[in-house]
């Protein structure tokens, strides 16, 4: 009965859906069909980018109900989230993911740091912002983005 | 009939003029004419057995061969078959053999000494169901023994191993000979005679407890040749230290006259007995069914896995000729003729899946010169004809519908679930039980082939030795293709032996129902409602599979395909060393079995010198050791060395105590004739 009591206790918490983007659906999301699986890759992030992913999916923001699925591997994923500027360990590791992906596929780049490198521009260990070493689709900014900007990016890719 | 005699005669010359040239032929040539006499050995074995099985039979006296004795032989359709067998895997692994010894040179199976026990102990594997007095059948048996042991050690400057296990072999082997003696003395004794013939006429005036205790000394030999648990301690020693072709006759052709003497003895010459002696051999069976098949299943040395499935395939002959007494006992003599058909068949199944298996390891073995199934893998791609050749074998080992395994086994279920209207305390108890080990054991048998082919054969190479294997040459694989296809039609069509194992079944007094018959193809169980129509089974199989593959093929061709990289999670490729071993693929159904198998296991953690709280090194070790072999024979080696050593002191080397006990013994000896007398 503990369930359901809470249930009932806690009511809905998902915030009222937003109206949806006015900017158009990436034309090259066409093909996905309203459902997009989606694998995040952590190319050398502060983990500040990845505190807000995971904000999205939680049920307040719940970026599932527009069709947006986070999966655990590349094979399974149209759309790479890749947030942190490229370290230069991790720039091999994003490429063989983003080539792993199947095709159609597309990257976004969460967050000021994945955009440009951010505070990180020039530190020793870094190779570049994420489209010098894939090509990227969208682009998110914020240092962090907020989890609500996330989710408006996401529904360019799915359409809903 | 004046075929089995001449064919029987043909073999003898062969054997012999193969030992001669064994013994005087130089390297080069001694290979090739010792290997063509022992195969032409085999040739006329199985032509002789297949003679008798058609019906024939023939039985001489030679009284001026052995001394006072004089020899005896016969031969009959039970003789026939187990005659037929072990020609037929002489004359495979004959030709097997060439190859292999041609490779290893003048030494190991090429040597003088192996070259004149080969065909030796080939012509002895198929003259010892011959035999029809005991002296001449423990004659043979012991000469097929020693030539065996000769064989055993043909490697043994290479390894130490081979030493020791020729002792356990020589050991275990005439303990079993001194048993038998024991028993076979003690019938002729009451019987009056000791030709099988005299043997089979008085046994019905011998009393209960004479012919129990005749029962028992015999069939503890008799298992103990077959391998059955716990007298098989010398089979996972020997078989695997011997050369592989000499492995390939142990195990596919010596172990079954164990089943054939125990068949002969129980069944024939006592003429069966109370169920108390089928129940024992029925649980002396079903120990070595599971037993034998879990230690194949821990273990990573692929030639011992092959070993102990020997003693799990015995165990369930065994579980038939049991059931065969069995119900024999209590009256329903078709039902006992269908377990016999069973387990006799289930001989001939293991003999050619066996004698391949052992082949193929062989090949392996000549190629990498390892054992270690760790260490292999990646020899499909290097060796794809000895891989295929295993992989068929192993089908029919695991006991799975397209496998010859499978008819055999399925005949003897049917026989154990449809005996349950027999009636009896017993019975009731026993048959269900028997069924499930039956079905337990050739489930681990499933997982201990998949390791032994996965892991084996697939994947990457672990070790240098196994990536720089090369295929086999061309004589191995024509022994072994012969094997495979002696596997591939009792498989399709068990239905050719039908008539034959009848008449095995008859030999013994039996009514032989018919159970394998319906032309070439079918399986059928008289008076029973059951049917098995092989070439049906595969026939559907094999369109299964095909749909399973063209189907996807079909409809994935209108998309478009790339060739991508292996997803390695980003990071480096997968070395071998990250793949599934012998060792891990086993270790969950080490963990399931915990308690019958008890691991030891040891963790020696060394710590830096300067802190005990800095580790430097961490040792862990695990291994599965034989539990029977643990707890049974080394408390009992111990007592004997123990006794031994205490005697000593009787021996201590003074001439006067040994003076004292020459008068001591004279004067009880003297007490004894005055006092008897």
């Amino acid at each position: 009965m503990g369930l359901l009591r809470k249930i009932r206790d806690t009511g809905r918490v998902a915030e009222p859906a937003p109206p949806r983007p006015e900017a158009e659906q990436l034309p090259a999301a066409r093909e996905f069909g309203g459902s997009v699986q989606v694998r995040c890759v952590d190319a050398g992030s502060c983990n500040g980018c990845e505190i807000e992913i995971a904000a999205a999916f939680n049920p307040v923001y719940d970026a599932e109900r527009y069709g947006a699925r986070l999966v655990a591997s590349p094979r399974h994923a149209d759309v790479a989230l890749v947030t942190g500027p490229v370290t230069r360990n991790m720039a091999e590791p994003l490429r063989r993911t983003v080539a792993a992906m199947p095709e159609p596929r597309l990257v976004v780049a969460v967050g000021d740091c994945a955009i440009n490198c951010g505070e990180f521009s020039g530190g020793y260990g870094v190779e570049g912002a994420v489209s010098d070493v894939v090509p990227v689709d969208l682009q998110v900014p914020g240092c962090p983005p907020e989890p609500g900007e996330i989710v408006a990016a996401l529904r360019r890719v799915t359409g809903r | 009939m004046s075929a089995i005699p001449a064919a029987l005669a043909t073999a003898t010359g062969l054997g012999g003029a193969g030992a001669l040239a064994g013994v005087v032929l130089p390297y080069r040539l001694r290979v090739p004419v010792v290997g063509a006499l022992t195969a032409g050995v085999g040739v006329s074995g199985c032509g002789a057995g297949v003679a008798a099985l058609g019906g024939g039979s023939w039985a001489a006296t030679f009284p001026g061969v052995l001394p006072l004795a004089g020899t005896y032989l016969a031969v009959d359709a039970l003789a026939g078959l187990f005659m037929a067998v072990a020609g037929a895997v002489v004359a495979a692994v004959a030709v097997y053999g060439i190859g292999y010894a041609t490779g290893h040179g003048a030494h190991g199976l090429g040597s003088r000494t192996a070259q004149t026990a080969l065909p030796l102990f080939a012509l002895t594997l198929v003259l010892v169901p011959v035999a029809a007095s005991v002296s001449t059948f423990l004659v043979l048996w012991e000469l097929m023994a020693l030539a065996s042991l000769l064989l055993v050690l043909a490697e043994h400057a290479e390894r130490a191993s081979v030493r020791l296990a020729g002792v356990w072999y020589a050991v275990m082997t005439h303990l079993g000979l001194v048993l038998l003696l024991a028993g076979f003395a003690l019938f002729a004794a009451d019987a009056g005679g000791e030709s099988f013939a005299a043997l089979r006429a008085g046994a019905s005036a011998v009393s209960p407890t004479v012919r129990g205790l005749v029962f028992v000394l015999t069939a503890l030999a008799f298992t103990s040749k077959a391998g059955a648990v716990p007298l098989h301690a010398w089979l996972p020693r020997a078989h695997p230290e011997a050369p592989s072709p000499v492995s390939a006759l142990m195990s596919a052709a010596m172990v079954n006259l164990g089943i054939y003497g125990l068949v002969r003895t129980g069944l024939d010459l006592l003429g069966g007995g109370p169920a108390w002696w089928w129940l024992g051999l029925m649980a002396m069976g079903g120990v070595s069914a599971v037993y034998g098949i879990l230690q194949a299943a821990m273990t990573s040395d692929l030639k011992r896995l092959l070993a102990y499935s020997t003693s799990e395939n015995m165990g369930l002959v065994l579980i038939g000729v049991g059931a065969s007494g069995l119900f024999a006992a209590y009256g329903d003599r078709l039902l006992a003729a269908l377990a016999l058909a069973a387990g006799l068949l289930h001989v001939v199944n293991h003999a050619a899946f066996k004698a391949l298996l052992f082949c193929a390891a062989g090949s392996v073995l000549r190629a990498t010169g390892v054992r270690d199934l760790d260490r292999l893998g990646g020899l499909r791609a290097r060796m794809p004809a000895t891989a295929g050749l295993f992989a068929f074998a192993a089908l029919g080992a695991v006991a799975l519908p397209p496998g010859n395994g499978f008819i055999s086994e399925w005949l003897l279920l049917q026989s154990l679930i449809h005996g349950l209207q027999v009636p009896g305390v017993a019975v009731a108890v026993v048959l269900p039980l028997s069924v499930a080990l039956i079905a337990l054991s050739a489930g681990i048998a499933a997982a201990a082939f998949v390791k032994a082919l996965g892991v084996g054969f697939f994947a990457r190479p672990r070790s240098e030795e196994a990536a720089g294997a090369k295929e086999a040459p061309a004589l191995m694989l024509v022994g072994m293709a012969l094997l495979g296809a002696a596997c591939a039609a009792l498989a399709l069509v068990p239905g050719l032996l039908g008539d034959g194992l009848d008449r095995a079944v008859a030999a013994v007094g039996l009514p032989g129902g018919g159970a394998v018959s319906g032309g070439a193809l079918k399986v059928r169980i008289a008076d029973l409602s059951a049917s098995l129509a092989p070439l049906w089974v595969v026939a559907a199989l094999t369109a299964a599979l095909m749909l399973a593959i063209g189907l996807p093929r079909l409809y994935g061709r209108r998309r478009r395909r790339t060739n991508a990289r292996l997803w390695d999670c980003g990071g480096g490729a997968p070395t071998p060393r990250m793949a599934y071993t012998a060792t891990s693929f086993a270790e969950p159904l080490q963990r399931v079995f915990d308690d019958v198998l008890a691991p030891e296991q040891d963790v020696d953690v060394t710590p830096v010198r300067e802190s005990a709280y800095l580790v430097e090194r961490v040792r862990f070790q695990r291994r599965v050791p034989d539990r029977i072999e643990h707890r049974l024979y080394e408390p009992l080696l111990r007592t004997i060395a123990g006794t031994g050593q205490a005697a000593r002191r009787l021996a201590g080397g003074s001439v006067h105590l040994y003076l004292g006990y020459g008068f001591f013994g004279l004067v009880v000896l003297l007490l004894i004739l005055a006092v008897g007398w």
